[in-house]
């Protein structure tokens, strides 16, 4: 093909795509704005959930429960939920991606696991609201609840993987 | 079959793409800066369409554009333009693929409109929405988007998915904002595919021009035998095709077309799609994954060849072999088959369903090829959709298949569906662990848990 046929490609398949995981612990990772953010069970009680994020860049993070609450073990690094939502975050991803979305100084070529990663978060924790996080978890779960459809849908033959 | 007439695309083909690479540079810097070789790109189109029916409309629009008057109509009737050289690239390669295999070009039906129905006036609101944001990425264009341009969008889209009526809007707006998303926020000058996005805006946008009137269509009562069917995805959404033969009583076989799709989210793939898809068509999903025929009674034909699938319309028949029943009614396939409404037509959206006896697979590992009579077509590697029904290694090991012709990037491919004969007995094809609600028992269980997690905290938020 020639150069210009190449750029031609109206389909291409995604070069990075998440891959499938269990969700019991971590029920939602996602790449969003900037951070990596999800939603972590608690593991006492069941009803309880904690919001984390890491911030792509400065490497701010933090922990509270969905109504605000800091995390107990929130202190000058990241906590048990932090560190799930990264175990989690490079199953669903893959650490390469995850270091560069959040510019981290981990080498890709050899870096595999959370503990790899963690280890070059530089910043500190940095409070943002839980609920702008909380809400995009709702969104995410609404996907499952939608009705489906038998309506002809010419603009899937875009999307491949 | 002289499948070796596809070497070269038509000549017409060739001249609207260069148009389009030349067009597709404003959307790149956007359309806010404009510059000199961005305006001559503009006025050749305005050229191109000198004496059409768009004529008057595109001059007025890229008048506009060019002294900076931001409307949204400016950008519907410029991506009216982008997609109108795109159809006519698909008429010219619909007719080429129709000589080569021998068959008549497929058509849409003329079928009498039914009652119109009244359309909810916030689907206007959400669809002035989405035109003013597509606007907006086309000022900004796609080199310069901030998160600021993208999230915001978000709020839209939820409307939009709200309403079944949209599905085919919430569809690829989901996709192409997850797209868009993978790439912004980027550091640096970010990579993105511009004549993929630039096909998704103007679909986008023209899809948004007015609010989607329900499909004309009649009944149809016959044997339903899927020939093959594809899977197509996003993070977000997921669709499978079925294409097979229609027999109705007293009628030749005709070929049809049925489409299932549910909404998803990104860990939920391979089997996991099961029980959501066959929430829109188990019974569409078991009469493939078994080779079963469909004994269908008063299911709904759009003029496009489309079956509205409905189960309660469908009963699972009698076993029979796909291979068989695609050699017979593909070797000089019926003028009636599925085709592309007129605004719709777009190269890669073609798809027409082929058979192949006595293939061989040759090539190298990314780059493989399909010779069959003489004639040799690259495989469709991007088309090959990550499943386990399907591996490349049975497609080499096999000789005959049902698969799509398809186009894109300058060239004709080939996208098996189903491959069998050779040393292997039974076929191996897309969506056959998909039948017989077999992802409700998944070992991931991502589905059931976040539909517990759904059903909970969506009933107590509410």
């Amino acid at each position: 093909m020639t150069a210009a046929a190449t750029s031609r490609r109206s389909v291409i398949r995604p070069p990075s795509l998440a891959r499938p995981r269990k969700v019991d612990k971590v029920p939602f990772v996602e790449l969003y704005a900037g951070r990596l953010q999800g939603v972590v069970s608690s593991g006492s009680d069941e009803d309880r959930v904690y919001v984390s994020y890491f911030e792509s860049g400065s490497g701010n993070f933090f922990c509270s429960t969905n109504n605000n609450r800091p995390c107990g073990g929130l202190r000058g690094s990241p906590c048990k939920h932090l560190q799930a939502l990264m175990t989690e975050a490079v199953l669903q991803y893959g650490a390469p991606r995850l270091i560069n979305y959040l510019s981290l100084g981990a080498d890709p070529a050899t870096a595999r696991a959370a503990y790899d990663l963690l280890r070059f978060i530089k910043g500190g924790p940095h409070k943002v609201e839980a609920g702008m996080v909380f809400s995009r978890f709702l969104t995410y779960l609404h996907h499952v609840g939608l009705p489906s459809t038998t309506l002809p849908i010419p603009e899937m033959n875009w999307f491949v993987r | 079959m002289p499948l070796t007439d596809l070497t070269t695309p038509p000549a017409a083909a060739a001249e609207a793409a260069a148009l389009l690479d030349r067009l597709d540079q404003s959307f790149s810097g956007g359309f806010a800066r404009l510059h000199g070789e961005h305006l001559d790109a503009l006025a050749s189109l305005g050229r191109a369409f000198s004496g059409t029916p768009l004529a008057g409309a595109l001059g007025e629009a890229l008048e506009g554009i060019s002294r900076s008057e931001f409307l949204d109509r400016h950008f519907l009737v410029l991506a009216a333009a982008r997609a109108a050289l795109q159809g006519a690239q698909h008429d010219a390669l619909a007719a080429q693929a129709a000589g080569a295999l021998g068959r008549a070009v497929a058509k849409p039906e003329e079928i009498p409109a039914s009652a119109v129905q009244a359309v909810p006036p916030q689907i206007e609101v959400w669809l002035e929405s989405v035109r003013h944001w597509l606007m907006e990425l086309g000022l900004a264009g796609f080199a310069n988007l901030d998160v600021n341009t993208l999230l915001p969008f978000q709020a839209t889209l939820d409307q939009v998915e709200s309403e079944p009526r949209l599905g085919r809007h919430a569809a690829l707006l989901g996709g192409f904002l997850d797209e868009l998303l993978t790439v912004f926020p980027a550091r640096g000058t970010p990579e993105f595919p511009l004549f993929r996005w630039a096909d998704l805006w103007s679909r986008a946008m023209v899809l948004s021009a007015r609010a989607p009137a329900p499909a004309h269509t009649y009944t149809v009562s016959g044997e339903l035998r899927i020939l093959g069917a594809d899977l197509r995805q996003h993070e977000t959404f997921a669709t499978l095709v079925a294409f097979g033969s229609l027999r109705e009583k007293g009628k030749p076989a005709r070929l049809v077309r049925a489409t299932i799709s549910a909404f998803k989210v990104d860990v939920i793939q391979g089997e996991e799609l099961g029980p959501l898809l066959a929430d829109a068509g188990a019974t569409l999903l078991d009469g493939l994954a078994q080779s079963k025929a469909l004994q269908l009674s008063d299911m709904a034909l759009t003029a496009t060849g489309d079956l509205l699938w409905s189960d309660k319309a469908a009963k699972l028949g009698a076993a029979f072999d796909p291979l068989a029943e695609a050699a017979e009614v593909l070797k000089a396939a019926p003028a009636a088959r599925p085709s592309l409404a007129a605004a719709d037509r777009h190269p890669a959206l073609l798809e027409e369903l082929v058979y192949l006896a006595g293939y061989k697979v040759g090539g190298k590992e990314e780059a493989l090829t399909i010779t069959v009579d003489g004639a040799t077509l690259p495989l469709d590697h991007d088309r090959f959709p990550e499943t386990d029904d399907l591996a490349l290694i049975e497609v080499k090991a096999c000789s005959e298949m049902v698969a799509l012709l398809r186009f894109d990037a300058d060239r004709w491919t080939l996208q098996p569906l189903l491959v069998g004969g050779g040393a292997k007995k039974k076929p191996k094809f897309i969506g056959a662990s998909l039948g017989g609600g077999k992802g409700k028992k998944s070992k991931l269980g991502a589905l059931s848990t976040l539909k517990e997690r759904s059903s909970k905290l969506l009933r107590k938020k509410s």
